[in-house]
């Protein structure tokens, strides 16, 4: 990362910014320190905008809140794009907006207002449409009273009728249609005399009858089906013609509003910019991080526009800018998937190691040394290969599978050192021998192992973190760390000693060795320096989890082959066996994620990495992409409301 | 008492008490965390890592359980 100046005329500042937009790679520093030499603090000051700029700003804010209130009317699916420049014209597109905006509002209330209407009316839609196959019975005795209700299956319109008295004398009829939703419409027609009585029975039996609107109780049942079948055609009528409209409208001034909103925006974002910027009497200051790649290309640029009147000069990074100097995440292909666990954490400060690298290379190995069954490995594959077809869009997912993949051809590998395909199966059925262990019957050798992947990765982390400290000109706190590793290693080399298989002459000298280097740790690291040893101990301790899950994780397998044996048959057999191991699959990648992830950030990240920096966030063009999501954004739910 | 009895007690207290341990407190941290992160998303990595923390100790026991056991 540069840090960088420029410096120009103040009259040509906002063409400045414009470009620095359009190139997108000047992350402005809206604070001067670190930027300006005290002699010059009280020349250059943070520049300060004219009445013009002010009234400016009042018209743009006011015309992009405008153009978002009618784009929220809008019906938008694609829209073309305009080859006006909005620029010339803005003042008129500030006066048709405002009557523009008035004829969308009202068309938009409108549209609300039969949207609700249509609302409320489906609630009768099934019904109506049910019982209009029964109209023409209906019509032949208009002397009769109908009661409409909506019964849930048979078994109610069993219920109703054995309540219907009137069935057996035939002064009553029960019609029943099925609808489309699978219920069934059932229309009771009754003389006018007992129509009453019916009802009574009705509201006993907890059967409601079906209700029409109030406006329409004095009409008859047939009137009533009439009335709100052309009510519902009305409204979608006038809802296709006001939507006909208000696309007519989009597809017709759409593209030019668009492009007016995105210059109202660019302009919107200039001059907030504009706030950040410094000024003498003649001159503009604007100050800023940018990657140093891309500091000749900014350059050229402003040398290219501007002919020499603006120029753009690389500032040394002082010691005190270090905390202040913004961090963005660069990693290679591989890597990219493994930034989403890097983001769970505050971003690393600018002096420290991205540690996105070392979770690609060390969580797939953890993974693989937990899971380490090739069965399950070859479907986690298969998975992984098979799954990106689904959610294309979601990264988040995409990135998930990727990482799977890696680590499925790990767990593969793993699985042929250790011997394991299925648990036991690949031994039993191909006489499969493992290459590095057998981990069910070394299990301490197994413990041995993990401790000293553990005593690796420690080391890793403690040896970045002296490199950093160095890197930091914090000396006493890279000799903290050069020391732990020292004493660690003594501590290790004296358990090892003690188990008889270095020679036991060793041990003296360690123990001298700790002796003197044990002081030295609490001189140069104060008093929790000691009790920082012991911390790192733990933490390789911690890494016999590789062993504990591991183990686990092969024990399950192996219960599912021996359940799916005992069945005796075949089919049985596969079916059990074959839930359990998938039962054995979630819980071992759920199961080697979270410990992988967890011995990273607990006991690996802590040795090296300095969190707290600040996110890199140039002033880019892509603004514009942001205002058209705006614009997407508040017609999104427009749309899906007309959908 | 039979030793191979005690051997195997010893052990099941080695694991069991860490276990315990490890399950009040994470289910005081995860607790706490959840209602951290409805208010905070952008600190899950640190919930994680609290939640994390307490694991250590059935992992321990579990390392003490298997010397009793095995290397004893």
């Amino acid at each position: 990362m540069s840090k960088v100046e420029i410096v120009g005329p103040r009259q040509l500042l906002g063409e400045t910014l414009s470009l620095v937009r359009k190139e997108g790679d000047l992350h402005i520093e809206p604070s001067a320190v670190g930027f300006i030499d005290d002699i010059h603090k009280k020349e250059i000051h943070s520049l300060l905008p004219d009445e013009k700029a002010l009234f400016e700003k009042i018209f743009l804010e006011e015309l992009e809140g405008k153009l978002k209130t009618l784009f929220s009317c809008l019906v938008i699916d694609t829209m073309r794009e305009s080859f006006l420049s909005p620029r010339p014209i803005i003042d008129t597109v500030s006066r048709t907006l405002d009557k523009h905006l008035e004829m969308c509002q009202v068309l938009c209330k409108k549209r609300e207002e039969i949207r609700q209407d249509l609302f409320e009316l489906s609630g009768y839609k099934v019904f109506l449409a049910t019982v209009s196959t029964l109209i023409d019975k209906i019509q032949l005795t208009p002397d009769l009273d109908y009661i409409g209700i909506t019964l849930k299956d048979e078994k109610s319109v069993i219920a109703l009728k054995e309540n219907l008295d009137c069935l057996a004398d035939t002064s009553c009829e029960l019609l029943t249609v099925p609808s489309e939703d699978g219920s069934l419409v059932g229309l009771i027609a009754a003389t006018k005399d007992i129509s009453e009585d019916i009802r009574s029975m009705m509201s006993e039996k907890q059967m409601p009858e079906f209700t029409f609107p109030e406006s329409i109780r004095s009409m008859t049942f047939v009137h009533k089906i009439e009335y709100l079948q052309e009510e519902i055609r009305k409204n979608e009528a006038d809802l296709a013609a006001v939507d006909a409209k208000l696309t007519e409208f989009t597809h017709r001034w759409g593209p030019m509003y668009k492009a007016a909103h995105d210059w109202v925006h660019e302009q919107l974002s200039i001059i907030q910019a504009s706030a950040f910027s410094f000024e003498t009497t003649m001159c503009f200051f604007i100050y800023g991080w940018m990657p140093s790649e891309k500091v000749a290309g900014l350059s050229a640029s402003l040398q290219q526009q501007f002919a020499g009147s603006v120029m753009l000069e690389e500032i040394d990074i002082r010691m005190e800018d270090l905390e202040r100097v913004p961090v963005v995440l660069q990693n290679p292909q591989y890597f990219k998937p493994f930034e989403n666990f890097t983001r769970l954490l505050p971003l690393p400060s600018y002096t420290s190691f991205d540690p996105t690298p070392f979770i690609g290379l060390f969580f797939p190995l953890f993974f693989g040394l937990i899971l380490g069954d090739a069965g399950y490995g070859l479907i986690l594959l298969i998975a992984s290969c098979l799954l990106p077809r689904i959610a294309r869009k979601n990264l988040l997912f995409q990135d998930a599978i990727r990482i799977l993949r890696v680590c499925s051809l790990y767990a593969i590998i793993f699985g042929f050192l250790y011997g394991e395909i299925f648990g036991d199966l690949g031994h039993k059925m191909f006489g499969l021998k493992p290459l590095f262990m057998d981990r069910q019957e070394n299990i301490i050798p197994m413990l041995y192992f993990a401790l000293a992947v553990g005593l690796a990765h420690i080391t890793l982390g403690l040896t970045l973190g002296f490199i950093s400290a160095l890197k930091r000109h914090t000396k006493k706190e890279a000799l903290v760390k050069l020391l732990n590793i020292i004493l660690i290693f003594t501590i290790v080399a004296l358990i090892i000693t003690s188990f008889g298989i270095f020679p036991e002459l060793l041990t003296r000298p360690l123990i001298i060795t700790v002796l003197i280097l044990t002081p030295l740790l609490l001189f140069s690291g104060g008093l929790l320096a000691p009790l920082e040893l012991l911390k790192n101990i733990g933490n390789i301790i911690s890494y016999a989890r590789i062993m504990a899950i591991g183990l686990t994780s092969v024990l399950l397998a192996n219960v599912a082959n021996q359940l799916s044996g005992l069945t005796g048959d075949i089919v049985l057999g596969l079916i059990v066996g074959g839930i359990i191991h998938l039962l054995g699959i979630t819980i071992g990648v759920f199961s080697s994620s979270i410990h992988s992830l967890r011995l990273h950030y607990v006991e690996f990240f802590d040795k090296f990495i300095e969190l707290g920096g600040r996110k890199y966030r140039p002033f880019s063009g892509n603004q514009k992409e942001d205002s058209a999501q705006d614009i997407s954004g508040v017609t999104e739910g427009n749309n899906k409301k007309v959908a | 008492m039979d030793n191979n009895i005690l051997i195997a007690f010893a052990a099941a207290l080695a694991i069991g008490l860490p276990a315990l341990a490890t399950a009040w407190a994470q289910s005081k941290i995860g607790a706490a965390g959840a209602g951290t992160l409805a208010e905070k998303p952008e600190l899950s990595g640190t919930i994680i890592i609290l939640i994390a923390i307490p694991e250590t100790m059935v992992i321990l026991g579990f390392v003490v359980a298997v010397i009793i056991l095995l290397g004893g």
